[in-house]
Protein backbone atom coordinates (compact mmCIF):
# COMPACT_ATOMS: atom_id res chain seq x y z
CA UNK A 1 0.00 0.00 0.00
CA UNK A 2 1.63 3.40 -1.30
CA UNK A 3 -0.39 6.19 0.64
CA UNK A 4 1.39 7.59 3.30
CA UNK A 5 -2.16 8.44 5.11
CA UNK A 6 -2.11 4.46 5.72
CA UNK A 7 0.88 4.64 8.58
CA UNK A 8 -0.88 7.89 9.94
CA UNK A 9 -1.76 7.23 13.29
CA UNK A 10 -4.66 9.85 13.31
CA UNK A 11 -5.48 9.06 10.23
CA UNK A 12 -6.05 5.41 11.30
CA UNK A 13 -8.19 6.50 14.06
CA UNK A 14 -10.35 8.24 11.70
CA UNK A 15 -10.66 5.14 9.23
CA UNK A 16 -11.55 3.01 12.77
CA UNK A 17 -14.57 5.43 13.40
CA UNK A 18 -15.43 5.30 9.68
CA UNK A 19 -15.47 1.16 9.85
CA UNK A 20 -17.21 0.94 13.11
CA UNK A 21 -20.01 3.74 12.41
CA UNK A 22 -18.50 6.13 15.05
CA UNK A 23 -17.60 8.93 13.17
CA UNK A 24 -19.19 12.00 13.00
CA UNK A 25 -19.82 14.46 9.95
CA UNK A 26 -16.47 15.70 9.66
CA UNK A 27 -14.68 12.65 9.95
CA UNK A 28 -16.56 11.19 7.95
CA UNK A 29 -16.20 13.60 4.98
CA UNK A 30 -12.37 13.39 5.10
CA UNK A 31 -12.42 10.06 5.13
CA UNK A 32 -14.57 9.39 1.81
CA UNK A 33 -12.79 12.69 0.45
CA UNK A 34 -9.32 11.11 0.38
CA UNK A 35 -10.97 7.55 -0.10
CA UNK A 36 -12.00 8.54 -3.30
CA UNK A 37 -8.71 9.47 -4.83
CA UNK A 38 -7.10 6.46 -3.09
CA UNK A 39 -7.02 3.07 -4.18
CA UNK A 40 -4.38 1.95 -1.55
CA UNK A 41 -6.72 3.36 1.25
CA UNK A 42 -9.84 1.87 -0.33
CA UNK A 43 -8.00 -1.33 -0.51
CA UNK A 44 -7.40 -1.50 2.97
CA UNK A 45 -10.45 -0.44 4.16
CA UNK A 46 -12.54 -2.79 1.86
CA UNK A 47 -10.07 -5.79 3.40
CA UNK A 48 -10.52 -4.60 6.84
CA UNK A 49 -13.97 -4.61 6.42
CA UNK A 50 -13.78 -8.23 5.14
CA UNK A 51 -11.59 -8.86 8.16
CA UNK A 52 -14.94 -7.86 10.52
CA UNK A 53 -17.30 -10.02 8.14
CA UNK A 54 -15.24 -13.34 9.04
CA UNK A 55 -14.61 -12.25 12.69
CA UNK A 56 -18.55 -12.88 12.89
CA UNK A 57 -18.20 -16.63 12.29
CA UNK A 58 -16.61 -16.78 15.71
CA UNK A 59 -20.00 -17.58 17.77
CA UNK A 60 -20.62 -18.44 21.30
CA UNK A 61 -20.91 -22.07 22.02
CA UNK A 62 -24.51 -22.46 22.57
CA UNK A 63 -26.42 -26.06 23.42
CA UNK A 64 -24.68 -29.00 23.05
CA UNK A 65 -25.03 -30.50 19.14
CA UNK A 66 -28.31 -32.10 18.27
CA UNK A 67 -28.43 -35.85 17.34
CA UNK A 68 -28.32 -35.57 13.64
CA UNK A 69 -25.02 -33.59 13.97
CA UNK A 70 -23.92 -36.55 15.82
CA UNK A 71 -24.71 -38.70 12.70
CA UNK A 72 -27.63 -40.83 14.77
CA UNK A 73 -30.88 -41.43 12.21
CA UNK A 74 -33.76 -41.32 14.48
CA UNK A 75 -37.56 -41.22 13.17
CA UNK A 76 -38.74 -37.48 12.46
CA UNK A 77 -41.63 -38.38 15.02
CA UNK A 78 -39.92 -39.24 17.54
CA UNK A 79 -36.83 -36.87 16.61
CA UNK A 80 -39.46 -33.72 17.34
CA UNK A 81 -40.98 -35.27 20.11
CA UNK A 82 -37.68 -35.90 22.20
CA UNK A 83 -36.43 -32.41 20.81
CA UNK A 84 -39.74 -30.74 22.16
CA UNK A 85 -39.53 -32.57 25.24
CA UNK A 86 -35.98 -31.80 25.54
CA UNK A 87 -35.99 -28.43 24.76
CA UNK A 88 -38.75 -27.81 27.18
CA UNK A 89 -36.90 -29.32 29.90
CA UNK A 90 -33.82 -27.52 28.87
CA UNK A 91 -35.46 -24.67 28.79
CA UNK A 92 -37.07 -25.26 32.95
CA UNK A 93 -33.59 -26.56 33.62
CA UNK A 94 -31.89 -23.97 32.02
CA UNK A 95 -33.85 -20.86 33.34
CA UNK A 96 -34.08 -22.35 36.72
CA UNK A 97 -30.54 -22.68 36.68
CA UNK A 98 -29.76 -19.25 35.87
CA UNK A 99 -32.11 -17.83 38.29
CA UNK A 100 -30.61 -20.02 40.71
CA UNK A 101 -26.81 -19.09 40.37
CA UNK A 102 -28.35 -15.82 40.08
CA UNK A 103 -29.92 -16.06 43.33
CA UNK A 104 -26.65 -17.37 44.72
CA UNK A 105 -24.24 -15.21 44.00
CA UNK A 106 -26.94 -12.08 44.90
CA UNK A 107 -26.95 -14.31 48.48
CA UNK A 108 -23.37 -14.72 48.17
CA UNK A 109 -22.63 -11.25 47.47
CA UNK A 110 -25.20 -9.90 50.55
CA UNK A 111 -23.73 -12.26 52.71
CA UNK A 112 -20.23 -11.06 52.13
CA UNK A 113 -21.39 -7.40 52.79
CA UNK A 114 -22.82 -8.44 56.09
CA UNK A 115 -20.06 -10.40 57.36
CA UNK A 116 -18.00 -6.66 56.44
CA UNK A 117 -20.73 -4.56 58.22
CA UNK A 118 -20.41 -7.30 61.07
CA UNK A 119 -16.33 -6.50 60.75
CA UNK A 120 -16.61 -3.51 60.84
CA UNK A 121 -19.18 -2.89 63.82
CA UNK A 122 -16.56 -5.29 65.72
CA UNK A 123 -13.41 -3.33 64.73
CA UNK A 124 -15.57 -0.30 65.80
CA UNK A 125 -16.25 -1.80 69.08
CA UNK A 126 -12.81 -3.14 69.71
CA UNK A 127 -11.47 0.49 69.05
CA UNK A 128 -14.22 1.99 71.77
CA UNK A 129 -13.36 -0.50 74.26
CA UNK A 130 -9.67 0.21 73.73
CA UNK A 131 -10.42 4.19 73.95
CA UNK A 132 -11.99 3.55 77.24
CA UNK A 133 -10.04 1.36 78.89
CA UNK A 134 -6.64 3.55 78.25
CA UNK A 135 -5.64 5.49 81.14
CA UNK A 136 -5.76 9.27 81.13
CA UNK A 137 -2.37 10.90 81.09
CA UNK A 138 -2.40 12.01 84.06
CA UNK A 139 -3.68 8.99 86.13
CA UNK A 140 0.00 7.58 84.97
CA UNK A 141 1.56 8.48 88.34
CA UNK A 142 -1.39 8.15 90.41
CA UNK A 143 -1.31 4.47 89.53
CA UNK A 144 2.13 4.35 89.74
CA UNK A 145 2.01 6.05 93.89
CA UNK A 146 -1.09 3.20 94.33
CA UNK A 147 0.88 0.62 93.07
CA UNK A 148 3.82 1.85 95.56
CA UNK A 149 1.72 1.77 98.57
CA UNK A 150 -0.13 -1.24 97.45
CA UNK A 151 3.48 -2.90 97.78
CA UNK A 152 4.20 -1.50 101.14
CA UNK A 153 0.65 -2.53 102.53
CA UNK A 154 1.69 -6.13 101.19
CA UNK A 155 5.07 -6.01 102.40
CA UNK A 156 4.15 -4.97 105.99
CA UNK A 157 1.11 -7.62 106.23
CA UNK A 158 3.15 -9.88 105.13
CA UNK A 159 6.00 -9.13 108.13
CA UNK A 160 3.39 -9.08 110.74
CA UNK A 161 2.44 -12.71 108.87
CA UNK A 162 5.47 -13.63 109.71
CA UNK A 163 6.35 -12.58 113.24
CA UNK A 164 3.05 -14.50 114.13
CA UNK A 165 4.18 -17.67 112.61
CA UNK A 166 7.46 -17.10 114.52
CA UNK A 167 5.47 -16.74 117.93
CA UNK A 168 3.39 -19.62 117.38
CA UNK A 169 5.84 -22.11 116.55
CA UNK A 170 8.14 -20.93 119.24
CA UNK A 171 4.57 -21.91 121.69
CA UNK A 172 4.47 -24.91 120.30
CA UNK A 173 7.99 -26.28 120.39
CA UNK A 174 7.76 -25.14 123.82
CA UNK A 175 4.70 -27.08 124.48
CA UNK A 176 5.93 -29.79 122.66
CA UNK A 177 9.62 -29.97 125.26
CA UNK A 178 7.62 -29.78 128.39
CA UNK A 179 5.12 -32.94 127.25
CA UNK A 180 8.25 -34.59 126.07
CA UNK A 181 9.54 -33.77 129.81
CA UNK A 182 6.53 -35.59 131.52
CA UNK A 183 5.82 -38.28 128.79
CA UNK A 184 9.68 -38.98 129.60
CA UNK A 185 9.24 -38.78 133.51
CA UNK A 186 6.00 -41.43 133.41
CA UNK A 187 7.90 -43.38 131.33
CA UNK A 188 10.79 -43.82 134.04
CA UNK A 189 8.07 -44.00 136.67
CA UNK A 190 6.55 -46.82 134.86
CA UNK A 191 10.13 -48.67 134.70
CA UNK A 192 11.12 -48.39 138.24
CA UNK A 193 7.65 -49.73 139.09
CA UNK A 194 8.44 -52.53 137.40
CA UNK A 195 11.77 -52.94 137.93
CA UNK A 196 10.54 -53.15 142.20
CA UNK A 197 7.64 -55.62 141.12
CA UNK A 198 10.46 -57.81 139.51
CA UNK A 199 12.88 -57.71 141.96
CA UNK A 200 9.79 -58.73 144.49
CA UNK A 201 8.97 -61.31 142.74
CA UNK A 202 12.55 -62.67 142.37
CA UNK A 203 13.04 -62.67 145.97
CA UNK A 204 9.75 -64.48 146.34
CA UNK A 205 11.26 -67.41 143.90
CA UNK A 206 14.56 -67.82 145.78
CA UNK A 207 12.70 -67.99 148.61
CA UNK A 208 10.74 -70.64 147.38
CA UNK A 209 13.76 -71.75 145.97
CA UNK A 210 15.32 -71.92 149.41
CA UNK A 211 12.65 -74.30 150.45
CA UNK A 212 12.83 -76.53 148.12
CA UNK A 213 16.27 -77.47 148.30
CA UNK A 214 16.02 -77.55 152.27
CA UNK A 215 13.19 -80.32 151.91
CA UNK A 216 14.84 -81.97 149.28
CA UNK A 217 17.98 -82.20 151.72
CA UNK A 218 15.78 -83.47 154.41
CA UNK A 219 14.78 -86.12 152.70
CA UNK B 1 -38.67 1.85 29.93
CA UNK B 2 -36.85 0.39 32.71
CA UNK B 3 -34.37 1.93 34.93
CA UNK B 4 -30.94 2.70 33.47
CA UNK B 5 -27.93 1.21 34.81
CA UNK B 6 -27.04 4.22 36.99
CA UNK B 7 -30.36 4.86 38.40
CA UNK B 8 -29.78 1.32 39.81
CA UNK B 9 -26.52 1.60 41.10
CA UNK B 10 -28.17 4.60 42.92
CA UNK B 11 -30.91 2.58 44.33
CA UNK B 12 -28.27 -0.59 45.28
CA UNK B 13 -26.46 2.80 47.18
CA UNK B 14 -29.25 4.21 48.72
CA UNK B 15 -29.93 0.02 50.10
CA UNK B 16 -32.62 -1.62 47.52
CA UNK B 17 -30.34 -5.03 47.20
CA UNK B 18 -33.05 -5.99 44.59
CA UNK B 19 -31.69 -3.61 41.79
CA UNK B 20 -28.78 -5.59 41.41
CA UNK B 21 -30.41 -8.70 40.53
CA UNK B 22 -31.75 -6.47 38.10
CA UNK B 23 -28.18 -5.38 36.83
CA UNK B 24 -26.73 -9.10 37.03
CA UNK B 25 -30.03 -10.00 34.88
CA UNK B 26 -28.95 -7.50 32.55
CA UNK B 27 -25.03 -8.31 31.78
CA UNK B 28 -24.04 -11.53 33.16
CA UNK B 29 -24.31 -12.91 29.95
CA UNK B 30 -22.67 -10.42 27.97
CA UNK B 31 -19.86 -10.45 30.69
CA UNK B 32 -19.52 -14.23 30.34
CA UNK B 33 -19.47 -13.76 26.86
CA UNK B 34 -16.58 -11.35 27.12
CA UNK B 35 -14.76 -13.38 29.41
CA UNK B 36 -15.11 -16.50 27.44
CA UNK B 37 -13.82 -14.82 24.64
CA UNK B 38 -11.09 -13.58 26.58
CA UNK B 39 -9.93 -17.75 27.80
CA UNK B 40 -11.98 -19.86 26.12
CA UNK B 41 -13.35 -21.74 28.76
CA UNK B 42 -16.95 -21.62 29.27
CA UNK B 43 -16.38 -22.54 32.73
CA UNK B 44 -13.73 -20.24 33.51
CA UNK B 45 -15.73 -17.28 32.15
CA UNK B 46 -18.84 -18.22 34.36
CA UNK B 47 -16.18 -17.91 37.67
CA UNK B 48 -15.24 -14.36 36.11
CA UNK B 49 -18.95 -13.52 35.44
CA UNK B 50 -19.65 -14.42 39.00
CA UNK B 51 -16.54 -12.68 40.50
CA UNK B 52 -16.96 -9.74 39.12
CA UNK B 53 -20.45 -9.03 39.89
CA UNK B 54 -19.44 -9.77 43.52
CA UNK B 55 -16.54 -7.68 43.28
CA UNK B 56 -19.07 -4.92 41.69
CA UNK B 57 -21.01 -5.74 44.53
CA UNK B 58 -18.71 -4.94 47.17
CA UNK B 59 -17.69 -2.10 45.39
CA UNK B 60 -20.84 -0.52 44.29
CA UNK B 61 -19.99 2.38 47.42
CA UNK B 62 -17.39 3.70 45.39
CA UNK B 63 -18.53 3.50 42.34
CA UNK B 64 -19.08 7.36 41.14
CA UNK B 65 -21.51 8.57 38.38
CA UNK B 66 -19.06 10.14 36.20
CA UNK B 67 -18.45 6.72 34.61
CA UNK B 68 -21.04 3.95 33.05
CA UNK B 69 -21.73 1.11 35.18
CA UNK B 70 -20.95 -1.32 31.97
CA UNK B 71 -17.61 0.16 31.21
CA UNK B 72 -16.72 -0.35 35.26
CA UNK B 73 -18.12 -3.76 35.14
CA UNK B 74 -16.04 -4.66 31.85
CA UNK B 75 -12.90 -3.17 33.67
CA UNK B 76 -13.37 -5.69 36.77
CA UNK B 77 -13.85 -8.39 34.35
CA UNK B 78 -11.14 -7.61 32.14
CA UNK B 79 -8.83 -7.27 35.28
CA UNK B 80 -10.02 -11.12 36.08
CA UNK B 81 -9.18 -12.19 32.75
CA UNK B 82 -5.58 -10.54 32.84
CA UNK B 83 -5.38 -12.38 36.16
CA UNK B 84 -6.40 -15.70 35.26
CA UNK B 85 -4.31 -15.81 31.63
CA UNK B 86 -1.57 -14.50 33.68
CA UNK B 87 -2.09 -17.69 36.14
CA UNK B 88 -2.57 -19.81 33.11
CA UNK B 89 1.09 -19.01 31.72
CA UNK B 90 2.65 -20.04 34.59
CA UNK B 91 0.51 -23.11 34.37
CA UNK B 92 -0.24 -24.07 31.01
CA UNK B 93 -3.23 -25.55 31.18
CA UNK B 94 -5.52 -26.91 28.54
CA UNK B 95 -9.50 -26.34 28.58
CA UNK B 96 -12.00 -28.93 27.77
CA UNK B 97 -13.47 -26.58 25.42
CA UNK B 98 -9.31 -26.63 23.34
CA UNK B 99 -9.15 -30.60 23.48
CA UNK B 100 -12.98 -30.82 22.16
CA UNK B 101 -12.02 -28.31 19.13
CA UNK B 102 -9.27 -30.94 18.54
CA UNK B 103 -11.27 -33.87 18.98
CA UNK B 104 -12.25 -36.11 16.00
CA UNK B 105 -14.03 -34.86 12.81
CA UNK B 106 -17.94 -36.26 12.26
CA UNK B 107 -18.17 -36.74 9.21
CA UNK B 108 -21.43 -35.26 7.82
CA UNK B 109 -23.32 -35.87 4.59
CA UNK B 110 -26.90 -34.15 5.01
CA UNK B 111 -27.53 -30.74 2.82
CA UNK B 112 -26.03 -27.75 3.92
CA UNK B 113 -23.18 -29.85 5.27
CA UNK B 114 -20.32 -29.05 4.06
CA UNK B 115 -21.23 -25.45 4.41
CA UNK B 116 -21.38 -26.01 8.31
CA UNK B 117 -18.14 -27.32 7.58
CA UNK B 118 -16.53 -24.12 6.25
CA UNK B 119 -18.16 -22.00 8.84
CA UNK B 120 -16.69 -24.18 11.21
CA UNK B 121 -13.23 -24.03 10.03
CA UNK B 122 -13.26 -20.39 9.21
CA UNK B 123 -14.72 -19.95 13.29
CA UNK B 124 -11.67 -21.83 14.52
CA UNK B 125 -9.32 -19.87 12.35
CA UNK B 126 -10.63 -16.41 13.75
CA UNK B 127 -10.65 -18.02 17.15
CA UNK B 128 -6.68 -18.97 16.65
CA UNK B 129 -6.25 -15.96 14.34
CA UNK B 130 -7.17 -13.87 17.71
CA UNK B 131 -5.56 -15.88 20.37
CA UNK B 132 -2.44 -15.22 19.03
CA UNK B 133 -2.79 -11.45 18.82
CA UNK B 134 -0.97 -9.28 21.64
CA UNK B 135 -2.94 -9.54 24.55
CA UNK B 136 -3.42 -5.19 24.60
CA UNK B 137 -5.08 -5.77 20.52
CA UNK B 138 -6.98 -9.17 21.25
CA UNK B 139 -8.71 -7.08 24.23
CA UNK B 140 -9.48 -4.31 21.95
CA UNK B 141 -10.76 -6.02 19.39
CA UNK B 142 -13.11 -8.83 21.30
CA UNK B 143 -14.44 -5.46 23.30
CA UNK B 144 -15.37 -3.67 20.03
CA UNK B 145 -16.13 -6.31 17.49
CA UNK B 146 -18.35 -8.77 19.95
CA UNK B 147 -19.22 -6.65 23.06
CA UNK B 148 -20.18 -3.85 20.70
CA UNK B 149 -18.81 -0.96 22.90
CA UNK B 150 -17.62 2.48 21.67
CA UNK B 151 -14.39 3.21 21.73
CA UNK B 152 -15.05 5.77 24.67
CA UNK B 153 -16.46 2.89 26.74
CA UNK B 154 -13.39 0.61 25.57
CA UNK B 155 -10.98 3.37 26.85
CA UNK B 156 -13.34 3.42 30.19
CA UNK B 157 -12.90 -0.40 30.16
CA UNK B 158 -9.42 -0.35 30.04
CA UNK B 159 -8.16 2.59 31.47
CA UNK B 160 -6.67 4.07 28.39
CA UNK B 161 -7.52 6.71 26.20
CA UNK B 162 -9.58 6.81 23.02
CA UNK B 163 -6.81 7.35 20.44
CA UNK B 164 -4.75 4.23 21.89
CA UNK B 165 -7.81 2.15 21.59
CA UNK B 166 -8.59 2.90 17.90
CA UNK B 167 -4.84 2.36 17.14
CA UNK B 168 -4.72 -0.91 19.08
CA UNK B 169 -8.32 -2.00 17.15
CA UNK B 170 -6.24 -1.09 13.58
CA UNK B 171 -3.31 -3.13 14.34
CA UNK B 172 -5.42 -5.41 15.63
CA UNK B 173 -7.56 -6.26 12.60
CA UNK B 174 -4.70 -5.69 10.33
CA UNK B 175 -2.84 -8.58 12.40
CA UNK B 176 -6.06 -10.64 11.48
CA UNK B 177 -6.12 -9.74 8.18
CA UNK B 178 -2.42 -11.27 7.61
CA UNK B 179 -3.41 -13.90 9.87
CA UNK B 180 -6.49 -15.05 8.19
CA UNK B 181 -5.10 -14.80 4.68
CA UNK B 182 -1.99 -17.49 6.00
CA UNK B 183 -4.75 -19.57 7.05
CA UNK B 184 -6.26 -19.16 3.33
CA UNK B 185 -9.45 -17.69 4.39
CA UNK B 186 -10.76 -15.64 1.56
CA UNK B 187 -12.12 -12.02 1.98
CA UNK B 188 -15.63 -11.88 2.77
CA UNK B 189 -17.86 -9.75 1.17
CA UNK B 190 -16.93 -6.26 2.53
CA UNK B 191 -19.55 -5.21 5.13
CA UNK B 192 -21.18 -1.75 4.05
CA UNK B 193 -20.09 1.51 6.30
CA UNK B 194 -22.36 2.64 8.76
CA UNK B 195 -24.19 5.31 8.32
CA UNK B 196 -22.83 7.96 11.20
Amino acid sequence: MDCEKVGDVAFQGDKMDVLYGEADCAVRARVEQHLAGCAACREEMAALSAVRRNLAAWRLPVARPSFAARGIVVPRWLGAAALLLLGFGATLGATGYASLRRALATQEARADELERRQRETVRALEARIEQSTRPAPGAAALLASLDSRMEEKLRAAEKTQADRLDLRLADWEERTEAQRRVDMARVAASLSYLDGRHGQQLARTNELMGYVLEASRKR
Amino acid sequence: MGRSDEELVEACQSGEASAFDILVARWEDRIRGAAFRFLGSEEEARDVAQEAFLKAYRALSSFKREARFSSWLYQIATNLCRDRLRRRRTRATVSLEALEETGPVMVETRPGAHERLLERDLARAVRRAIDALPEEQREVVILKEYQELTFLEIAHALDVPVSTVKTRLYRGLDQLRLRLEREGVRGAAPLPVPAP
